[in-house]
């Protein structure tokens, strides 16, 4: 035991002297966060949307239009005298669409660069045009459709769910690195060939790293967590028993995972590069920046198959943003427990085992 | 000229021989490109997509000449197997009669899982509510279409449910004499910036960033790299005690850099071009400027971080802590035109930003947004400038003693 506090001593020392590992660990999720935040906050947004407007001041039913713009929400709208003024602040991002009536055709004008958001653009010009062709001729759409978010919490962008999938994120490269940038350090500057002179057995060192980790883990998840509602005034539903269970099991996981590559790469130093590579391909694939459902069948069935996505998911569910099935959960938890003890003895015998050189 | 030549070629060997860079050169650019546009180019394509809706009737005494009915069999036609089409737009999930509250529940615990994309209600008196609002001119009874903002498969098939019942809309006030197809408005989508007057092609628009992506993380990671753990493995002292000089290294490695840079290039036109089709080209004079200042301006990048770092973990950790805001600060896979002005701060002191904008401009995909034309090509000659300045005041060659 007295071994065991010496050593959770030395690895708190460790972490705090460590500027780099804090950096990684505590303020890169934040940057993560901020950047993201800012970048997709109100991306696809129509509220947030300006329509420039070129009608033809004795086309019938002009004010008609302009009502309905005005009527679907947009942040904003501008009136042109012409089409090229029209279309000239279109190419400068002073608005982002525009409407053209001329009394018989209604023209939608879109920037061809805006890729990300046209989508939402062309969905908010076919909803007036749809309005403003039955108003024309004073019809009511008989089936009205209203709309209704069946969640318990209200998303109001993609980033709701970006955010805990960069918790999520983190806690895979704190676990990945535990073993694959931590361990494999130590063993190369053969830290652990000295320390294993000493009546310290090797899984003391073990509980002392991924107690340290999972702690650490634990908090950054709660700074990332309170920064995102704080500075982007989000809401989440935390259901903190789940969340606790699931942040120490998927670290503690990850850190199999960790252990799998420093035992299969050559030499110590590159399982950080190995581990870096892996948690960069997850990243784009498993959900994390864009939707799963965007991605052809195969990538979604690759994608299924990564840790992250499933922590992703979980984080998302342990949020409050995604809803899951309590058996799902509590597999998925089991499953990264299981993975983590499973690996531990392997990564006993790791630490015991003189570096290949 | 032959030393330098044979530098070049070392340090291309030696990047194509480390597994490491070799993925983050070659493979990961590539990688991203192929993901990017599997992703982002079928979106919206409709034949791509396919749905889970559920259709609870609770309208069902309304009987088979309904309106109700005249919506559920809609819906039911297009879940069918359609004679141009692989697989029809969405399966169609509803109880034989009507539905139950049970049914409903059930549904939307599906729908909150993601298992279900859409859930459409048609509400007991729905039929007669249509009627009543024909006599009295107002609208009807509502249609109830749940579904999850948390996902983008449920705002997608909401859209299209949204659409197909837009037209049945159509159908019923034509029938019903209250609309003249004839007097319908014509629409019509005119594409800003494009000369076909064409969507952009998903390609298009990312090619040029992934390109300079490859180019950034090459000149970020791969000039500390090398500089820093060569001097700190005492590589280069090695080099010192022959005939090579710091000018005739930096020649050597300089050219060797390019060729990298231009075999990267290579790889990713040719995968852009010949598998994903893009449409744009490269060849004209001031893309292959722009090209050339581009990796010119992230090798000079690296020198100036390499200059500013005591050892080569800490060129590393600094090019870690640079890559991704600079990367995502400069509009390559995010629109950046709303951040707040603390962020425009950087993007407008990023150098991606300009090289960025002015490649786009170059090959046709983007009118100028940010900057001026000029500024594109003077703002990275300035960050050469400002690297080159540092670099040959602090970059020590050599381990201290």
């Amino acid at each position: 035991m007295k071994t065991l506090r010496a050593l959770l001593t030395t690895e708190i020392r460790n972490f705090t002297r460590d500027w780099a590992m804090l950096f990684f660990t505590l303020l890169f999720p934040l940057i993560f966060i901020l950047l993201f935040g800012f970048l997709m906050g109100g991306m696809g947004d129509i509220r947030q949307a300006s329509v420039g407007l070129h009608v033809d001041s004795d086309a019938i039913s002009a004010e008609q239009l302009t009502d309905l713009v005005s009527a679907s929400g947009v942040r904003a709208i501008q009136m042109y005298d012409d089409e090229a003024q029209l279309q000239t602040a279109i190419a400068d991002r002073v608005v982002d669409l525009g409407l053209q009536w001329n009394g018989e055709r209604l023209r939608a004008f879109y920037d061809a660069s805006r890729l990300q958001e046209n989508f939402a653009f062309q969905q908010l010009a076919g909803g007036i045009a749809t309005d403003f062709d039955l108003a024309r001729q004073q019809a009511i759409a008989p089936i009205q459709v209203e709309r209704i978010h069946a969640g318990d919490v209200e998303i109001r962008s993609w980033f709701h769910l970006v955010l805990p999938g960069i918790m999520a994120f983190s806690m895979l490269s704190a676990g990945l690195f535990a073993v694959s940038g931590h361990l494999t350090q130590m063993k190369e500057r053969s830290v652990l060939d000295r320390l294993l002179v000493t009546p310290m057995r090797p899984t003391a060192l073990l509980s002392a790293i991924a107690a340290i980790r999972l702690i650490i883990v634990f908090i950054s998840t709660l700074i990332t967590l309170f920064v995102g509602v704080l500075v982007f005034d989000m809401r989440f539903e935390v259901n903190w028993l789940r969340y606790a269970v699931f942040v120490l099991c998927s670290t503690f996981g990850t850190m199999g995972l960790g252990t799998v590559i420093a035992l299969l790469v050559k030499r110590p130093s590159s399982a950080g590069n190995v581990a870096n590579a892996i948690a960069m391909v997850m990243m784009f694939m498993a959900g994390v920046y864009f939707p799963v459902e965007f991605m052809p069948q195969f990538l979604r069935t690759i994608s299924r198959a990564m840790p992250l996505t499933h922590m992703a998911d979980v984080m998302r569910h342990v949020t409050g943003v995604l809803e899951m099935s309590s058996l799902r959960f509590w597999l998925t938890c089991l499953t990264f427990a299981v993975a983590g003890m499973a690996l531990f003895p392997l990564l006993a015998r790791y630490v015991v085992k003189p570096s290949r050189r | 000229m032959k030393d330098i030549l044979q530098l070049a070629r070392a340090h291309i060997v030696t990047a194509i021989r480390e597994r490491v860079t070799l993925f983050w050169f070659l493979i990961f650019p590539v990688f991203l490109l192929t993901v990017l546009t599997l992703i982002f180019g079928q979106v919206n394509q409709e034949p791509t997509i396919h749905f889970e809706i559920s259709l609870v009737n609770e309208d069902i005494a309304s009987g088979t000449d309904s309106f109700s009915a005249l919506v559920e069999s809609i819906l039911v036609q297009m879940s069918m197997p359609q004679p141009n089409a692989e697989t029809p737009l969405f399966t169609l999930h509803r109880a034989l009669h009507g539905g139950s509250p049970s049914f409903l529940e059930a549904e939307l615990t599906a729908l909150r899982r993601g298992d279900r994309a859409a859930i459409l209600v048609i509400p007991e008196g729905f039929h007669q509510d249509i009627l009543a609002s024909f006599a009295g001119g107002g609208a009807g009874l509502a249609l109830r279409l749940y579904m999850s903002e948390a996902s983008i498969t449920s705002e997608t098939a909401a859209s299209i449910l949204e659409q197909t019942l837009a037209g049945i809309n159509r159908e019923i006030l034509v029938r019903g004499g209250m609309y003249d197809d004839t007097e319908s408005i014509e629409a019509e989508t005119v594409w800003v910036g494009q000369a076909e007057d064409q969507e952009l092609p998903y390609i298009d628009f990312v090619l040029p960033a992934i390109v300079l992506m490859g180019f950034f993380t090459n000149g970020l990671f791969g000039v500390t790299g090398t500089i820093l753990f060569n001097r700190d493995r005492k590589v280069l002292q090695r080099y010192w005690v022959t005939p090579v000089n710091v000018p005739r290294y930096l020649a050597g490695f300089a050219l060797g850099h390019l060729a990298l840079c231009a075999l990267q290039f290579g790889l990713l036109f040719s995968l852009g071009k010949f598998v994903f089709g893009a449409t744009i080209g490269f060849g004209d004079p001031l893309t292959l400027f722009l090209l050339l200042l581009s990796a010119v301006t992230f090798m000079a990048f690296g020198f100036f971080i390499s200059a500013v770092s005591k050892t080569a973990n800490a060129g590393m950790a600094i090019a870690n802590i640079l890559n991704m805001p600079m990367m995502f600060l400069s509009g390559m896979f995010f629109p950046i035109a709303g951040l707040p002005a603390f962020m425009l701060a950087i993007v407008y002191a990023n150098p991606v930003s300009y090289l960025l904008e002015g490649l786009r401009r170059s090959v046709g995909v983007q009118a100028g947004t940010l900057m001026p034309a000029q500024l594109t090509i003077l703002v990275p000659l300035g960050w050469i400038l400002v690297s080159a300045v540092v670099a040959s005041r602090k970059l020590r060659w050599d381990v201290e003693r």
